[in-house]
């Protein structure tokens, strides 16, 4: 029982940032209609960008976070503004293959700069863990979850209740109308590309000090972000966050209780589950949101 | 007030229409009429700014409208109210309003139409938290109307408002359109039903696939015998 309270915890923490992933990409998927193979490359080049802004530049911990989301927004708008523009109308298969290439280039870039040796961001926090009755937890993860969370909860007042969260889920809605309605329906895409973008490079930059940072560390991250997306519905923002959570506290039981080499498999097992007997996700049926 | 010259509009290498000239003045109540598939609808969204103009111009109070983007034309003031409806299905009756309004910043003068409109529709009050996409077709027409009438219009464009609608409904529709006329909006409203259409204008046009081949009076029009024998069943 004791194991089962800090497996709950600790899949807790790890699904915050699962849902930070998933929900970038499922809006982007919403709105866009686009299948984002760099989502992986950002989640690394936030955790690059923290490592050289804490590391490299001593710049403070925290503001290197906030820096490393902006950075994030800033490089998803652009290759949003470089790439998809152009591709407005272009097949499916067209986007894809550049968006595949996009993500090759993007780790290379990052193997080029940063070598292929695996960097760790000191954090401020202290070592020692926090114990609570059985449970026991490092700061640092008590940290990255209460900032996710923080941020989910802000992503969705933004989605639900300003002006631009409603032009975004109109334009997903029906963007012909939404640009009836006077909205700039191509500032809305380079936004929301940045914006879940920014989502997943401040999730890597959380992870960053807690784990180490590779150039590849986006690969698996990638495809469990498209597992989450799957299991929460395509498109459902409110689905992706508990597909995130979801997927976290499975991933812990897996390493738990059965092996910790089987922790990635878990995920991927679940997704199967899902799929054969819910196609359309958990939570299909419920209104879409984003 | 709107004044279209020569329009061609094409679908790749189709012409959906071909040199289409017409004039609305305000204050009035216009319609353009014929069959599906004349071009009434690609006419309308070329109006609004959502189809490139191959060839021709617009002019909106003087102005050109060019190939302007559909927010410019709804800046210039002239609203669309799409066929089909339409609506955002899962925004609240209340955040597709919202929509409506999306260009304007005075949220005093919005406040108070949003009023006016939840007046002239008291059903949308009664559902303003409710998803659109569970309204019923007639509640979703009204919507469609109401949101475009948000933008406070000066032009108002109908794609026709009575497409799929139970009879009662269809005639309710035509009252607010009347209504909304009588209230100073001009309105170019583009009609399948011919009889009706031609029964509340001021003048209409007739487009027969792509091209503007009558125009005059409502009752002109009425007393063609070519859209009495095609349009009207006689």
């Amino acid at each position: 029982m004791d194991q089962f309270l800090q497996h709950i915890v600790n899949g807790t923490i790890l699904g915050g940032t699962y849902a930070l992933l998933g929900i970038g990409l499922t809006l982007i998927f919403g709105i866009m209609r686009v299948v984002n193979f760099t989502h992986g490359e950002l989640y690394a080049f936030g955790a690059y960008m923290a490592y050289l802004l804490v590391q490299v530049l001593q710049v403070n911990f925290f503001l290197s976070l906030v820096l490393a989301a902006a950075l994030g927004v800033a490089l998803g708008a652009l290759i949003e503004f470089v790439l998809l523009r152009r591709l407005r109308g272009a097949d499916i298969d067209t986007v894809m293959l550049v968006m595949i290439g996009a993500g090759i280039a993007l780790q290379n870039f990052w193997q080029l700069a940063f070598s292929g040796v695996a960097k760790s961001i000191n954090h401020p926090f202290p070592n020692l863990p926090l114990v609570f009755g059985p449970v026991s937890v490092a700061p640092i993860r008590i940290f990255v979850i209460i900032v996710a969370i923080a941020l989910l909860i802000g992503f969705y007042l933004l989605i639900n209740r300003t002006r631009i969260g409603v032009a975004m889920r109109a334009s997903f809605q029906d963007p012909d109308v939404a640009a009836l309605m006077g909205v700039n329906i191509p500032l809305m895409r380079t936004l929301t590309f940045g914006l879940g973008s920014g989502l997943a490079a401040i999730a890597g930059a959380l992870l960053g000090p807690i784990f180490v940072v590779t150039p590849t560390m986006g690969d698996l991250v990638a495809l469990k972000a498209f597992a989450i997306v799957i299991l929460g519905g395509l498109g459902n923002i409110v689905g992706a966050t508990i597909g995130g959570f979801v997927l976290g506290i499975v991933e812990e039981f897996g390493a738990g209780y059965i092996s910790s080499g089987y922790r990635d498999a878990m995920g991927f097992l679940l997704i199967i589950v899902v799929l054969a007997f819910k196609p359309q996700g958990l939570f299909a049926a419920k209104e879409r949101i984003g | 007030m709107l004044q279209v010259e020569g329009v061609t509009v094409r679908y790749g290498h189709v012409a959906a229409v071909r040199e289409a000239t017409l004039r609305v003045e305000a204050g009035e109540l216009v319609t353009l009429i014929g069959a599906n598939g004349a071009g009434k609808s690609t006419l309308l969204k070329a109006i609004s700014g959502l189809l490139p103009l191959a060839a021709g111009e617009i002019r909106f109070e003087g102005r050109s409208l060019g190939n302007a983007s559909a927010r410019a034309v709804l800046t210039a003031g002239i609203a669309h109210c799409p066929e089909g409806r339409r609506v955002f299905p899962q925004l609240t009756v209340r955040e597709n309003l919202d929509m409506g309004a999306y260009l304007r910043r005075d949220r005093v003068a919005v406040a108070s139409d949003l009023r006016e409109v939840f007046a002239l529709f008291p059903r949308l009050e009664e559902r303003r938290a409710q998803a659109a996409g569970t309204l019923s077709g007639g509640e979703q027409q009204m919507l469609a109307i109401a949101r475009a009438l948000m933008s406070r219009p000066k032009l108002m464009l109908f794609d026709e408002p009575s497409l799929g609608l139970a009879p009662t409904l269809v005639e309710r529709t035509f009252e607010i359109v009347a209504e909304i006329r009588r209230r100073g909006t001009t309105v170019l409203m583009v009609e399948q039903n011919a009889l009706a259409a031609l029964g509340m204008c001021d003048r209409s046009y007739l487009l027969e696939t792509g091209r503007i081949v009558q125009h005059g009076t409502g009752d002109e029009m009425l007393a063609n015998p070519h859209i009495q024998k095609a349009y009207l069943g006689g």
